[in-house]
């Protein structure tokens, strides 16, 4: 289920069922002009990620809103980021998912109160070929084993 | 000659001024009727049908087929990808079913509980159904998968709306 007024509608009568929760980390710096491009290719491509994990397990999972943060602000994310979760537990959903293709994150994993799942990218490429297609399909497949293994 | 065969000036100014107005009427309605029954005219989205497979890689056994179709919401066109287990029955027939559990909406494998190995099984809360999509009496789904309405033309399979069907 995602963050909209149907989904949210058929989300609260249903919350029983529904008890894992994904949220993409996605960082952004719109002061560095070199790593914009990089920057916003990975947050189209997290979006497509989550999108499909969403659509395979939308009886279970729900789509949290994006968390942006500023790039290489992890420190001072870590209490906000918690806090998300703490409010996504007072519903209570007992899976919490931090999806993210930033593997600083790895190194303040023991900080968070969610699972972190990091995924190896694609630094650049194009969301319209078949090759990127296949690559993402084939890893949704494999995260989605993953977070069967949680249930 | 008679006079009277003759068409007089104000006869002939008459004639040529409605046929020339007409045209000009005519001109300007007819693009106007077009457009008022042009929704009449549009085919209907909802009784599409679109290519899915060739019907000789079809099996007793259910796949899984994608294909792509064209979604109009009420902001914006996109592509949506629809998915379908495809199967031919013992007689031969073919069933397409769709693959969203009719629970929450999951969805669903053919086969891929070890435990079930002939049913479609939903890893969300673990709705089950049997081969022909009914779904099993204790397990979350109230309600069979739908169908897809079927039609093969020149060897490929084409699949249109999905119907649901009455709970077991």
């Amino acid at each position: 289920m995602q963050w909209t007024k149907q989904d949210t509608k058929q989300y609260l009568p249903e919350k029983q069922y529904v008890d894992t929760v994904l949220i993409p980390l996605i960082p952004f710096d719109p002061a560095s002009e070199q790593k914009m491009i990089q920057e916003a290719f990975q947050r189209e491509l997290i979006q497509i990620f989550t999108n499909l994990i969403e659509k395979e397990y939308r009886g279970r999972i729900f789509l949290a809103p994006e968390y942006h943060y500023l790039t290489n602000q992890h420190e001072e994310e870590i209490t906000r980021v918690n806090k998300w979760i703490e409010h996504f537990q007072q519903q209570p959903f007992q899976h919490i998912f931090l999806f993210t293709l930033d593997p600083k994150w790895k190194r303040y994993e023991s900080h968070l109160i969610g699972h972190l799942l990091w995924i190896p990218g694609k630094a650049n490429g194009d969301l319209q070929s078949t090759e990127t297609q296949s690559f993402v399909k084939e890893q949704v497949k494999q995260v989605n084993e993953l977070i069967q293994a949680y249930w | 000659m008679s006079d009277k065969k003759r068409v007089s000036r104000r006869q002939f100014l008459n004639y040529t001024l409605t046929g020339v107005g007409g045209f000009m009427a005519a001109g300007m309605l007819a693009p106007m009727v077009r457009f008022a029954i042009d929704p009449v005219l549009t085919p209907q989205a909802a009784g599409e049908f679109h290519s899915v497979a060739p019907i000789d890689e079809l099996t007793n056994e259910p796949q899984r087929f994608e294909w792509q179709v064209e979604q109009v919401d009420a902001w914006y066109e996109s592509k949506v990808q629809k998915t379908a287990w495809v199967y031919r029955d013992e007689n031969d027939e073919i069933v397409a079913l769709s693959p969203i559990c009719t629970h929450l909406g999951c969805t669903v494998d053919w086969a891929s509980n070890q435990e079930y190995p002939n049913q479609f099984y939903c890893p969300c809360h673990g709705g089950r159904y049997t081969k022909d999509g009914v779904n099993i009496p204790g397990t979350p789904p109230t309600a069979p998968l739908p169908v897809y309405k079927t039609k093969v033309k020149e060897n490929m399979l084409y699949l249109g709306e999905t119907q649901s069907r009455q709970g077991a």
